[in-house]
């Protein structure tokens, strides 16, 4: 029963799952065949031994500094600031972005005991100091509140090394109905309207 | 606003409720405990998904029971459900699931009158602001989203202040102010709007005084654009940092009610503070008809008794003028429900069980 209650115990540990879902989850693994459960293992141990953050941008891989630091077609003088390490992968599925990323490991929120000291922001700081070739930093963190916050704090920080700045832009999502979308995101649309070209 | 049907399972003392209602209303009799306040409190749960005494969502499940559900028919079919095990609510519109309860807010609108009203005048200012912040979130177009965008701000910001992060405080002045800013400007249309309206339902309910409605800020503003909010909170930021919260914005405020230049809550009789809250309540209708198109539905939980026949008469009327639409009125003995209401169906309800002749 030990080892039952320990996958039990370690599943339910995981966001958005509960003990009823963990409980699912272990039986239906205890169904397969042993190999399953051990190719699982595996490939936990794999991503827990070889999965760590790059030293540079905190993006997460098997090389340090992580592929995309390392590769010398990407242009080093735009830094794109986001807040996991999985924003990267939606940036990336786009291809329309060349440059290099930081990652800051959240945003402020101070009720979930997240201040400044708990961001990468001293490793932007260095990235951002004399002799760098950085030119922009796009901010890209969520468009919430504390992702607001956030950027605001980290455009600070950007701006004292008189380096520019950019955010980018909120609006309607493209294929969308104009009447379905909710109130904050047509109202924030608005705001950032522009001259039609 | 008229409702046709009410679906209720597991909610207090009901078990299951499946009723039809009358386009007019209903009078229900039934002692206290035999659940018609229930009734309304399951009626009301359907405008803001909260329960209208204050009671906890886990409270409000049937005792042994694992959930409530609680479904409205009005102009639209507005319902809601919640587990106890989860802590999930569920709100439907027209059976399409709202990815934000607010989204469901105010899609069916009442008034509730009720004899513990008299606390909005004599309790202290958290009452007044939650009075402001029910008739504005269901009358003003943004206001919900602005004063839900403000207290997030706020938790944020007393979090950091009370973790010693200056720096991080200061991060969330600048949404707190934005959201702040709203809440504030429209609170203040909303009272000076009113305050006249105020005053003539207090003469007609039969109040001989000056009764004035005001809008009173913390002492550290008198204006509420997102600068100026900013400028005060950068001021009194040594004294929040000693305190470990926010002192200045709309969540210190107060609605003053005054009585011939007296406050209310401190000289007003115990009739005086009635009058002034049923005033409150009607000026609620009112403002929400005016924002529907049409009057909220009225719920009345045995608040005639306790006015003199006077008042009550003069109450009626003004009902029938501010308030012609579909009525609800619980009360524990007919003779405690004015003649004029009884031509009603009557209803009579005991152990969470409705009877209808
Ligand atoms: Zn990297």
């Amino acid at each position: 029963m030990a080892a039952i209650e320990d996958l039990i115990g370690e599943l339910s540990k995981l966001p958005g799952i509960g003990r009823k879902t963990a409980t699912r989850l272990t039986y239906f693994l205890l169904k397969q065949p042993p190999e399953a459960g051990r190719r699982l293992a595996r490939a936990l141990d794999a991503v827990a031994t070889r999965v760590g953050p790059c030293s540079v941008c905190g993006n997460l891989g098997e090389t340090d500094p992580c592929v995309i630091c390392e590769d010398t077609r990407r242009d080093r003088s735009t830094v794109c600031v986001v807040e996991e390490a999985s924003d990267i992968g939606a940036i990336e599925r786009t291809g329309e972005y060349r440059g290099v990323y930081h990652v800051l490991g959240g945003h402020l929120s101070p009720l979930d005991g997240i201040g400044p000291d708990d961001l990468r922001l001293d490793g932007l700081r260095a990235r951002l100091s004399n002799g760098s070739s950085v030119r922009e930093v796009i901010v890209a963190t969520n468009p919430s509140m504390e992702g607001e916050v956030t950027a605001t704090y980290v455009r600070g920080i950007v701006e004292a090394q008189s380096v520019r700045v950019t955010r980018i832009a909120l609006g309607l999502p493209v294929g969308g109905d104009l009447e379905y979308a909710d109130n904050v995101t047509i109202a924030r649309a608005l705001a950032a309207r522009r001259e039609m070209e | 606003m008229r409702l046709t049907q009410l679906t209720i399972r597991t909610f207090r003392n009901i078990a299951a409720l499946d009723i039809e209602l009358p386009a007019e209303g209903v009078v229900v009799i039934g002692e206290n405990g035999e659940g018609k306040t229930n009734l309304l409190e399951a009626i009301y749960y359907l405008v803001l998904f909260r329960s209208l005494r204050g009671a906890k969502d886990r409270e409000l499940v049937r005792f042994g029971d694992a959930s409530f559900f609680i479904a409205g028919e009005g102009p639209r079919r507005v319902a809601v459900g919640y587990e106890i095990a989860g802590r999930r609510k569920k709100v439907t519109v027209d059976r399409v699931e709202m990815k934000k309860l607010a989204d469901g807010v105010g899609r069916l609108t009442a008034v509730a009158f009720a004899p513990s009203d008299r606390t909005i005048v004599a309790g202290g200012p958290t009452g007044r602001r939650r009075y402001l912040d029910i008739v504005l979130a269901l009358s003003e177009p943004g206001y919900l989203a602005a004063l839900s965008a403000m207290r997030q701000a706020l938790r944020q910001r007393n979090a950091a202040l009370r973790n010693g992060h200056g720096d991080a405080a200061r991060a969330f002045d600048a949404p707190f102010a934005a959201a702040a800013g709203t809440v504030a400007r429209a609170r203040r249309r909303w009272v000076a709007a009113s305050a006249a309206r105020f005053q003539d339902l207090c003469t007609t309910l039969g109040e001989a005084g000056t009764c004035s409605l005001l809008y009173a800020p913390d002492h550290h503003r008198e204006d509420d654009t997102a600068g100026h909010i900013e400028a005060a909170l950068r001021r009194t930021f040594a004294r929040d940092t000693r305190r470990g919260m926010t002192t200045v914005g709309p969540h210190r405020d107060d609605l003053r009610l005054s009585l011939d230049g007296r406050d209310q809550r401190t000289y007003g009789s115990a009739g005086q503070q009635r009058t002034a809250a049923v005033a409150l309540r009607l000026l609620e209708a009112e403002s929400l008809a005016a924002a529907e198109g049409s009057p909220p539905v009225a719920l009345y939980d045995d608040v005639f008794a306790e006015l003199d026949r006077g008042r009550q008469e003069r109450l009626l009327a003004l009902i029938r003028e501010t308030l012609p639409g579909q009525a609800v009125v619980v009360a524990p003995r007919e003779s405690e429900v004015p003649r004029d209401l009884l031509g009603m169906p009557r209803w009579t309800m005991r152990g969470g069980t409705l009877d209808r002749p």
